[in-house]
């Protein structure tokens, strides 16, 4: 360091040392940092050193713990070039079909950031009145269906190259000369695919098959005879007063029960305005989803039927018949069905051409030609014919046949000689355009995957005259090509290879040239009507000689009678693959994955069978080894039913409970060249194990005489509206109120009257919440997840002697607890004392009633799951809703247990992404159906109905952005837009014009189980039957 | 003081000050015993148990339970107020019987508290380990946190039970751990090798007899005891609400609170003398826990089995008065429901069984007393199954009506906690003294 006396100036200010100079020297920045200006312009916010060193040290730890929680990377793939109308974030509809009950269902596809992720029904179509069924919103998943082809196959292996695959199969059409080319596909209603096939047929010499799985030939046969119109007429259940429904299970599995269940419900509910509703009678041997609506159901065997119907049609015409139901019901039957004066509707279940014609005898006697029923808009289904079918078996067997093109049709499973067809296919080359490996298809020479529906251009008439265009809504998600332009490739076209604009271009131009309208109006809207000529048909058939053929034909069955039948959720057996399908609990039965023997209560007592037994049924030489037996209420004695669509031999990819689920029915199928019957005679049923668990979903099926299922007759209701609601409760509550009279107040309304438990909403919440899959043995732990279950009860009509050994009726808890019965309650169909003599006979299992009560979270205003959450993970919105905060939830579960309605749901383990729960959360193409709006839940937390509130806050984000108030009907659950019976109303309460407030005035409304005090926002709407007696309820 | 020579000695065989000092560090100072080894090991194997089926139940989720979506709760809370309520034998002998001036209650209560917190660790397994998310099971504590303005439910009684509990751990873990200080000073004192010397010492604080030390001790003690006794009332009473507040029939009964405590200090007895009769035969300890002793508890047992018992009853009565449907079937479903075999087991273990105590061969047969104190044991685990099981499996809607069955991992859990307890009760007897010296010393010459 040197001493220096040397003086350094920066400036002469300093050197001269004015005193400013020497003042500012002290600061270190000669302004004053503008510190407020920056951190803000309020007062207090006067922060000095010290304060800043606490925010420094603050923000500086605070970043640090903030740093140590590892955060996922997620990568977020922007579009390069923004699609037109693709907004992320922003769902877009397109009208479209899905493929169930018939080809070309209309519907409206909800598509995410490119991927389709609901299905709802298109508004504008008569067949699906904005609604759509179970099945059909399950079948978007076999859109992203792991089993699905990725590419072409040729000889087992796998082809990327289409112009390969059609080389192939012209060498083996070329092969195939001097022997038949058959082409066997699903009824085709389109005529886009009519032409393909036509043109197909015609380059290659080649013959048309058509195959369904069901047969409708019966009622197609009698209107030829009947009218000379090969129809399945257009029935019309919205125009009768009276219905009367031999076995037809209209409005779960018949036709197109959509459709007839929307039809069905508007005639259904009374109304102050209107009290009146039609009257449904069901005739059947097998409790259907359809009997359980009816107001009067009667049991019969299925063999009698058509001497039934004949009996009725002789009291019809003047006579008496020799058939008669208990207290002369059919007598009764006949005189409503004349007082109806036009307004009448019989149909049958029956596939038997003679009881066909009857029937149409006897709607031609009431006059429901023109009125319920309508020839001209025939349903464009089944143009199953069996004679040509057997024929083209014949052929094939003889080893006739060089090729067989397999489009979408699987006879090898549903055909009742479905092992002789399999042997015969192996004598000749199968190509194949179905979209997975089927049966028929394991051992094609060529797979060429069509597209799926939502992926395809197409057009379909399901309806005469009503026209549903179909339109892709999702890029292809594998090498597949539609069948429409593979069969066009064959017949020599030359099509633009793997590419969709050349159906498309067939489409517009279809829709524009032969339709004559717009196209692209046509494919926005998705329907197109046209005018059809109903003609003034008249009846032709003779009722004599098909009365004469059904008495002739009448043989009492020895042993039991088997009816083969559909289930809902599973129906033909097309969804085998599809886990929303048999997740469903069975309408009726609520049995979840199984099919199984059902049997009346008195025939499983005098067979001494047990729920659970296993049996061996035999039935027309074909033998199902082992079936686990469930006793049915309401089932007719000496009849057992087995649900056809099970016992699928189809290889999956994933390791869950839809592998070898059920017995295949269909090899017991009474089919032959005349016509195919499902009705088995001479059926014996032995026990051959017992003790299966059944995975059912609700194990207790009696009320209990409790309040909260309120029903009463159309008279009583006549009399006083608000009939079983007199009582009301005044809860008192220690809480002071919120209150909700400001903002929205969302509620929601169940019309018990309307809902036919479908279970339509059941599905479409299970999609549109991203609720998981769990199998058959979570069930079975009663851990299904459903947001939204349908409750079935069963009450027994009974004798006032009887009412004391079965527990109907007002809820005088004492009145009869049995000794034994408590134990054994929990099968409520093995609780009976069987040493009582009134029980013995179980006469009351044979006339059942039937209640469907859907049931989700109730968003009680005075919530018992929000009290007692230590965590509050479970709170109350301002508008009303019982909000869920699953990143709060710790699962406690005492919510759960505090829910009187017992609609809390837990995440018992992980069923994402869990090998041991293979469903489609567990992988990577069935994940893409996920909503993207809802959280896929984690294990460990609760979870429940939250009123859709994604779908609300989509609606309340779109109102302002479109600067408006919030309409009726913008915000939407997914239960109320699938239901077909619009029984499930959702809304604003504190909109006095929205349809929710006017249920709330609705004298029919009740909350259930009011006095608990926990005030729910979900109304329902007292059960009115059209019966004549007193229902025993308080 | 005289003392009438009619009353029996609270402390037999004319024990000298040197006994009871010799007597009880026995253990202590000698080798485990070869019976001791096997009871530890054996306790211990089921501690690992324990280890085991929560480990398996925190890798799998809560499904590895038999509980559903209907019976959420099953032996998890069963077992939970099971060990609340054995927990509470320990501080009513030590406080309420304190304030009373109960000596007999001298030679048990130092392995009666012990039992309390090895019942209180049991206890508080089962509600961190019914969560779903156990990881996240400091969430009921009221803590600052960063997940914005995230705050704890009061009005939930699950909170009351984090609240209740935790303070009843507490001030009962001060209360024992003052009351051990003079003997582990005696340990210290006798102790010869280094480490001993060292450990007791370092738990002793310094304890060195002097006039002042004792009285300081004394004052605490009496302060302690006068905080532990409203403890006594309110855990099982704060238990009782995580039912009594709910809706659920069955569980929404104001008779809970002192139902609850009653059963809980009835079950805690039985598990005194569970433990009691065992010790005083193992570790030669006769003289001290007297035939008086067991005579006394069981009295007590009667008590309070009677009192269990007349709630019981009032229960039905109330249900059958109250018009509710809903209640009247939650009653007579217990009764003559599926479960009605756990409901009569609770009712012939916690009402009929104890009346036999009135017999005075009853009270003073300790291995009839033994046998009695498991039966009440096995009921009043079957009174909380009863509670929870059968009141949530039938509640309002019968559409949603299931059965329960717990799983192996739900009873290997169970297990696994009386292993836990054991293994405690096996250290704690191996390694401090087992009877309190210091006050039986002062009574080695007294009378009842």
């Amino acid at each position: 360091m040197s001493n220096s006396e040397n003086k350094y100036w920066r400036g002469i200010e300093e050197l001269e040392s004015s005193p400013t100079v020497l003042g500012n020297s002290s600061n270190e920045f000669s302004d004053k940092l503008p510190m407020e200006e920056i951190l803000g312009d309020s007062e207090e916010l006067s922060s000095n050193r010290r304060d800043f060193l606490k925010f420094f040290g603050f923000s500086v730890s605070a970043v640090a713990l903030a740093a140590c929680n590892k955060a996922p990377v997620k990568y977020a793939m922007p579009y390069i070039n923004k699609p037109e109308n693709v907004t992320p974030g922003q769902a877009l509809y397109y009208a479209t079909t899905c493929g169930v009950y018939n080809e070309g269902f209309p519907i409206l596809a909800k598509v995410r950031e490119g991927r389709p992720i609901k299905l709802d029904g298109n508004p504008k179509s008569a067949l699906s009145q904005g609604s759509l069924s179970a099945a059909g919103q399950a079948s978007i998943l076999s859109l992203y269906d792991i089993n699905r082809l990725p590419n072409p196959k040729i000889e087992g292996d796998e082809e990327e190259d289409w112009s390969v695959v059609d080389s192939k199969v012209s060498e083996i059409l070329k092969s195939a000369s001097g022997k038949s080319i058959y082409l066997v596909s699903r009824t085709v209603t389109s005529p886009i695919t009519q032409e393909s096939i036509d043109k197909f047929v015609a380059a290659h010499n080649a013959k048309h098959v058509v195959y369904d799985p069901i047969s409708y030939s019966g009622i197609k046969a009698a209107n030829q005879e009947s009218f000379g119109m090969n129809v399945v007429p257009n029935y019309q259940f919205d125009k009768a007063d009276v219905i009367v429904s031999f076995g037809a299970d209209f409005l779960g599995t018949w036709i197109s029960p959509t459709r007839f269940t929307a039809d069905y419900t508007k005639n259904r509910v009374p109304s102050p305005e209107k009290p009146e509703m039609s009257k449904h009678i069901q005739i059947e041997s097998l409790l259907s989803l359809t009997g359980t609506n009816a107001d009067y159901r009667y049991t019969i065997p299925a063999s009698k039927q058509g001497r039934y119907l004949v009996s009725l049609y002789n009291m019809l015409s003047g006579g008496s018949g020799d058939a008669e139901l208990p207290g002369n019901a059919l007598k009764q039957i006949a005189s409503e069905l004349k007082a109806a004066n036009g307004k009448a509707l019989v149909v049958c279940g029956s596939n038997n051409k003679e009881d066909q014609i009857i029937v149409n005898a006897i709607n031609d006697l009431l006059g429901s030609y023109g009125s319920t029923i309508d020839l001209g808009s025939a349903m464009n289904i089944s143009d199953y014919n069996e004679a040509s079918f057997e024929s083209f078996v014949a052929d094939v067997s003889k080893g006739n046949a060089g090729a067989v093109v397999m489009m979408d049709a699987n006879p090898v499973y549903s055909y009742h000689n479905g092992a002789k067809l399999e042997l015969a296919l192996q004598k000749t080359k199968v190509i194949s355009t179905t979209m997975i490996v089927d049966e028929s298809t394991r051992n094609a020479a060529v797979h060429a995957p069509d597209n799926h529906p939502l992926e395809s251009w197409n057009v379909y008439q399901p309806m005469v005259g009503h026209y549903v265009t179909s339109q892709p809504v999702i890029t292809k998600v594998f090498n597949t090509r539609s069948a429409v332009e593979s069969l066009r490739a064959w017949s020599g076209e030359t099509v633009k290879l793997g590419e969709d604009q050349a159906s498309h271009k067939w489409v517009t131009d279809y829709i524009s040239s032969t339709l004559g309208v717009n196209a692209n109006q046509a494919l926005h809207d998705g329907v197109i009507m046209k005018s059809v000529d109903s003609g003034n048909p008249s009846f032709a058939g003779s009722a004599s000689s098909a009365a004469a053929t059904i008495a002739a034909n009448y043989k009492k069955s020895s042993g039991f009678e088997l009816a083969l039948y559909q289930k809902v959720g599973v129906l033909d057996g097309n969804s085998a693959l599809n886990p929303w399908s048999h997740e469903m609990p069975d309408p009726v039965t609520k049995v979840t994955y199984d099919n199984y023997v059902t049997i009346s209560r008195n025939d499983a007592e005098s067979n001494d069978l047990e729920q659970g037994d296993f049996v061996k049924i035999s039935a027309g030489g074909k033998v199902i080894e082992q079936l686990p037996v469930l006793i049915q209420p309401g089932q007719a004695r000496g009849v057992i039913g087995i649900a056809l669509g099970y016992g699928r031999n189809i290889p999956n990819a994933l390791q869950n409970d839809l592998i070898d689920l059920g017995k295949n029915a269909y090899p017991m199928v009474q089919a032959s060249t005349s016509g195919t019957n499902y009705l088995v005679q001479n059926a014996t049923i032995e026990k051959v194990g017992s003790g299966y668990e059944f995975a059912q979903t609700q194990t207790h099926h009696m009320i209990e005489g409790r309040d909260y299922l309120r029903e009463a007759t159309l008279d009583e209701y006549k009399e006083n509206n608000a009939v079983r609601n007199e009582h009301k409760h005044h809860a008192i509550t220690l809480w002071s109120d919120y209150d909700y009279s400001k903002g929205h107040h969302w509620a929601m309304a169940i019309d018990m009257n309307a809902c036919t438990g479908c279970g339509s909403c059941v599905v479409s919440c299970h999609i549109e919440n991203n609720v998981p899959v769990v199998g058959r043995s979570e069930v079975r732990r009663r851990r299904d997840m459903h947001w939204l279950r349908i409750d079935r009860y069963y009450s027994f009509e009974v004798d006032a002697d009887q009412t004391a050994s079965v527990r109907v009726g007002p809820s005088n808890v004492d009145q009869e607890f049995k000794k034994g019965q408590f134990s054994t309650m929990e099968n409520e169909l093995a609780g009976l004392d069987k040493n009582s003599e009134e029980d013995q006979d179980f006469g009351h299992y044979d006339t059942v009633k039937v209640v469907h009560q859907p049931v989700m979270c109730q968003h009680c205003d005075h919530a018992p799951c929000e009290t007692v959450c230590p965590v509050l993970a479970t709170t109350h919105s301002s508008e009303g809703l019982n909000q869920m905060t699953y990143n709060r939830c710790i699962g406690t579960k005492y919510c759960g247990n505090n829910c009187p309605y017992k609609v809390r749901r837990f995440n018992w383990f992980r069923y994402n992404m869990n090998s041991k729960f293979d469903y489609h959360f567990n992988n990577e193409l069935g994940r893409m159906v996920l909503n993207p709006d809802v959280t896929v839940r984690s294990r460990g937390v609760m979870e429940k109905c939250s009123f859709c509130v994604q779908n609300i806050q989509m609606a309340k984000l779109n109102a302002k952005i479109e600067n408006r108030k919030l309409t009726d009907g913008d915000a939407n659950t997914a239960c109320a837009k699938a239901c077909p019976s619009n029984a499930i109303v959702f809304g604003d309460r504190n909109d006095p014009d929205s349809r929710i407030a006017k249920m709330f005035k609705n004298d029919r409304s009740y909350k259930m189980l009011e006095e608990v005090g926990t005030d729910p926002s979900v109304l329902y709407l007292t059960k009115i039957r059209n019966r004549k007696e007193e229902v025993q309820h308080s | 003081m005289f003392e009438a020579q009619i009353r029996q000695p609270l402390v037999e065989g004319n024990k000298s000050i040197a006994d009871v000092s010799n007597d009880i560090c026995r253990p202590i100072e000698n080798k485990p015993t070869k019976l001791w080894w096997l009871g530890f090991t054996i306790s211990f194997a089921f501690l690992l148990l324990m280890a085991l089926s929560l480990g398996w139940t925190v890798w799998e989720g809560i499904g590895t339970w038999g509980v559903n979506k209907t019976v959420m709760w099953g032996w998890d809370i069963t077992n939970f107020v099971f060990w609340v309520g054995i927990g509470h034998a320990g501080t009513l002998i030590s406080a309420i019987l304190l304030l009373f001036r109960q000596k007999w209650r001298m030679s048990i209560n130092r392995s009666a508290e012990a039992m309390t917190i090895f019942a209180v660790l049991c206890a508080a397994q089962f509600p961190l380990f019914h969560m779903g998310r156990v990881w996240l099971g400091y969430w009921p504590l009221p803590l600052p946190n960063a997940f914005g303005s995230l705050w704890v439910n009061f009005n939930s009684p699950l909170l009351w039970d984090v609240f209740a509990i935790s303070t009843y751990l507490s001030v009962s873990l001060l209360f024992w751990y003052l009351g051990l200080i003079p003997d582990i000073a005696t340990v210290r004192d006798r102790a010869v090798s280094k480490a001993k010397k060292f450990w007791y010492g370092f738990f002793a604080m310094g304890w060195n007899g002097s006039a002042r030390t004792w009285h300081r001790y004394e004052i605490v003690a009496l302060i302690l005891a006068g905080v532990s006794t409203p403890l006594v009332l309110s855990v099982h009473t704060i238990v009782s609400m995580d039912f009594a507040t709910s809706v659920i029939p069955g569980w929404h009964t104001t008779i809970f609170p002192p139902y609850f405590v009653a059963g809980a200090i009835f079950s805690g007895f039985g598990m005194v003398l569970t433990l009691l009769i065992i010790v005083r035969k193992v570790l030669n300890l006769e003289q001290y826990i007297t035939i008086g002793h067991l005579d006394a508890m069981t009295k007590v047992v009667m008590l309070t089995g009677s009192l269990v018992g007349v709630a019981y009853l009032t229960e039905f009565f109330i249900a059958a008065y109250s018009g509710v449907v809903y209640e009247q079937y939650a009653f007579l479903n217990r009764a003559f429901g599926p479960y009605w075999w756990a409901y009569w087991t609770m009712m012939s273990c916690n009402l009929l069984a104890p009346q036999v105590f009135w017999f005075k061969w009853a009270r003073t047969t300790p291995w009839f007393i033994f046998i009695l104190s498991i039966i009440v044991n096995i009921g009043m685990w079957f009174e909380r199954f009863v509670i929870i099981v059968t009141s949530l499996h039938r509640d309002y809607l019968t559409s949603s009506w299931a059965m329960y069955t717990a799983t192996l991992t739900e009873v290997a859990i169970f297990l696994g906690t009386m292993g836990l307890f054991f293994t405690c009760f096996f250290l704690f007897s191996k390694f401090l003294p087992v009877i309190n010296m210091s006050e039986v010393k002062s009574i080695i010459k007294s009378r009842e």
